[in-house]
């Protein structure tokens, strides 16, 4: 089965989607934690948007992602916090919103009909070398942010007014926070397609977080569940022939189960 | 003249309305002051005030230093009222008291060993690489206190640490923060429902319902034959006790 490693576009997705793997495991824990897993939910499906954009006005549908995800991010995030309701209600209005922009956008492109369901669920044929440089630069981005800003969004995370008192600046970490988990977003929705982005983003974390009660544990392991769901998802992708998305969902979904059982199973030892 | 962390005028609205009107204190540095009053008399209003977590109009200063220019230069330690950690976030003991060391660029290894340094001063060293969320509520109070002697600040304020301790346990807290004040000069500024206890403790003792009540009847308040012979300071049994919320007594 492994001869499939041989064609260009099975490395591509292979590379690019193990990068974006390590990213999303980086960012699941926080996501999880700040109880805003629906963030990458809603960034996700506003992405859609994004892309009908870029493919109605004729011009780089990543880039029109890009930033349509970025300012969706920081916009979820300022009506959560200066409306004080919570992100998932925010969400909740802001991402249906958002998927009906996109579908009435590619409506109006009469003649040519984009790979919708390529988009919603990921193509694996898509994925070209620009998509790996994308994913490359994204970890490069996230890497810069976590090294400089990884503590102080874990400290504010846990303790926003403490994290005030000694100095951190809490709402610019919190937007830049917002901006990054957009990003990534993207990066995901690139491999696994729309729908399905969040559970690269969400699904390795929470299996992690059964497993562990150690905050770098956890992100470790949800670094390593991502990047095997990305491998076999992609192989079996291939094998099968369905979309990539679905697949790489089947795994993290097994991996979650797994963690429930061996979970349960150690309380049962107790 | 003695140090001073003064406050003046100091008032807090919420959405239009006030919580906390016109304080005005002069407040002895090196010193145990306690705040009293009733649930919703603004005790936390006025404590995330002096620590600067909320807006408000009139001034506070310490020796003539304006607050806000104070802690760009020092770190105020600070202990919410409950429930203002997230203790699902799995981070250590260890981890947590780091926190506070925020500020101090160290190497990591030089950071955990302060961190240490002071779990061992409230005595939960060998809890150290514990997760907080597993510990008990007077365990985390623990090292939250540890955390906030972490930041090497000379004001600690303290918002209902005594909340859900047992008798035993409140008693120990006090003798530890005793020795932890003494150790390091601290000056203490702590919000409490029990007088029992605190008046056995506390230097100076304040009460707030809205407008700080004058100082005269909390004295004649603590000192009223019943609450003396209640809560003298070998009571051993604590009460809560509530002043009555009378808009016009003051
Ligand atoms: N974030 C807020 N928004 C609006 N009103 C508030 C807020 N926090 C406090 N208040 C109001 O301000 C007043 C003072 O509240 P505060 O929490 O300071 O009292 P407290 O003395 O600490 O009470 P407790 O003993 O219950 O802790 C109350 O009337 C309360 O309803
Ligand atoms: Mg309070």
């Amino acid at each position: 089965m492994f001869e499939i490693l041989k064609f260009p576009f099975v490395q591509n997705a292979i590379i690019g989607g193990e990068v974006v793997a390590v990213i999303a495991g980086i960012l699941g824990p926080l996501l999880v934690f700040r109880k805003m897993s629906f963030v990458s939910v809603g960034v996700s499906h506003g992405t859609f948007a994004g892309i009908a954009l870029g493919i109605f006005l004729g011009i780089s549908p990543l880039g029109t992602a890009v930033i349509f995800a970025i300012v969706l991010g920081i916009l979820i995030g300022f009506v959560s916090r200066t409306g004080k309701v919570s992100e998932d209600a925010t969400i909740g209005t802001l991402f249906a919103f958002s998927m009906a922009l996109g579908i009435w956008l590619i409506s109006l492109n009469k003649g040519y009909h984009p790979d919708v369901m390529g988009y919603l669920f990921g193509d694996l044929l898509a994925i070209s070398r620009k998509d790996v440089y994308f994913a490359i630069v994204i970890l490069a981005i996230t890497s810069f942010w976590y090294l400089k800003r990884g503590k102080a969004i874990i400290y504010s995370s846990f303790d926003e007014d403490f994290s005030k008192i000694v100095g951190i600046p809490v709402e610019l970490d919190y937007y830049l926070f917002m901006a990054i988990s957009a990003l990534i977003t993207v990066g995901a929705v690139n491999f696994v397609g729309v729908v399905l982005a969040s559970s690269m983003m969400i699904a390795p974390a929470v299996s992690a977080k059964m497993l562990s009660k150690r905050f770098k544990m956890i992100t470790f392991l949800s670094i390593i569940f991502g990047m095997v769901s990305i491998f076999v998802g992609i192989i079996l992708s291939f094998e099968f022939n369905i979309s990539s998305g679905p697949s790489v969902v089947f795994v993290t979904t097994t991996i979650f189960f797994i963690s429930l059982l061996i979970k349960w199973l150690k309380n049962i030892q107790k | 003249m003695n140090e001073l962390l003064e406050i003046k005028n100091l008032s807090v609205t919420y959405d239009g309305k006030i919580a906390v009107k016109n304080v005005n204190l002069k407040l002895e540095l090196g010193k145990f002051h306690v705040i009293m009053g009733p649930n919703g008399g603004g005790k936390t209003t006025l404590i995330r005030a002096i620590a600067g977590l909320i807006p408000y109009s009139g001034k506070v200063s310490v020796n003539g230093t304006d607050m806000k220019k104070y802690r760009k230069s020092h770190s105020i330690g600070y202990l919410a009222q409950r429930g203002s950690q997230f203790y699902d976030m799995p981070l250590s003991a260890i981890e947590v008291v780091e926190m506070g060391r925020y500020r101090f660029k160290e190497k990591s290894n030089e950071r955990r060993k302060n961190a240490l340094r002071f779990l061992e001063e409230v005595d939960m060293i060998s809890r150290a690489d514990y997760p907080i969320g597993d510990m008990s509520g007077g365990q985390q109070q623990r090292v939250l206190i540890a955390r906030a002697l972490a930041t090497e600040s000379k004001i600690m304020l303290m918002d209902e640490p005594l909340t859900g301790m047992d008798p035993k346990s409140q008693s120990n807290f006090y003798e530890m923060i005793e020795k932890i004040k003494k150790k390091h000069g601290l000056t203490i500024i702590m919000s409490s429902h029990d007088i029992g206890f605190t008046t056995a403790y506390a230097e100076n003792v304040f009460c707030i319902n809205r407008e700080l009540v004058p100082h005269n009847e909390v004295v004649k308040l603590l000192n009223e034959p019943e609450v003396v012979k209640m809560y003298g300071p070998n009571f051993r049994l604590t009460k809560h006790y509530h002043l009555h919320s009378e808009e016009n007594d003051v």
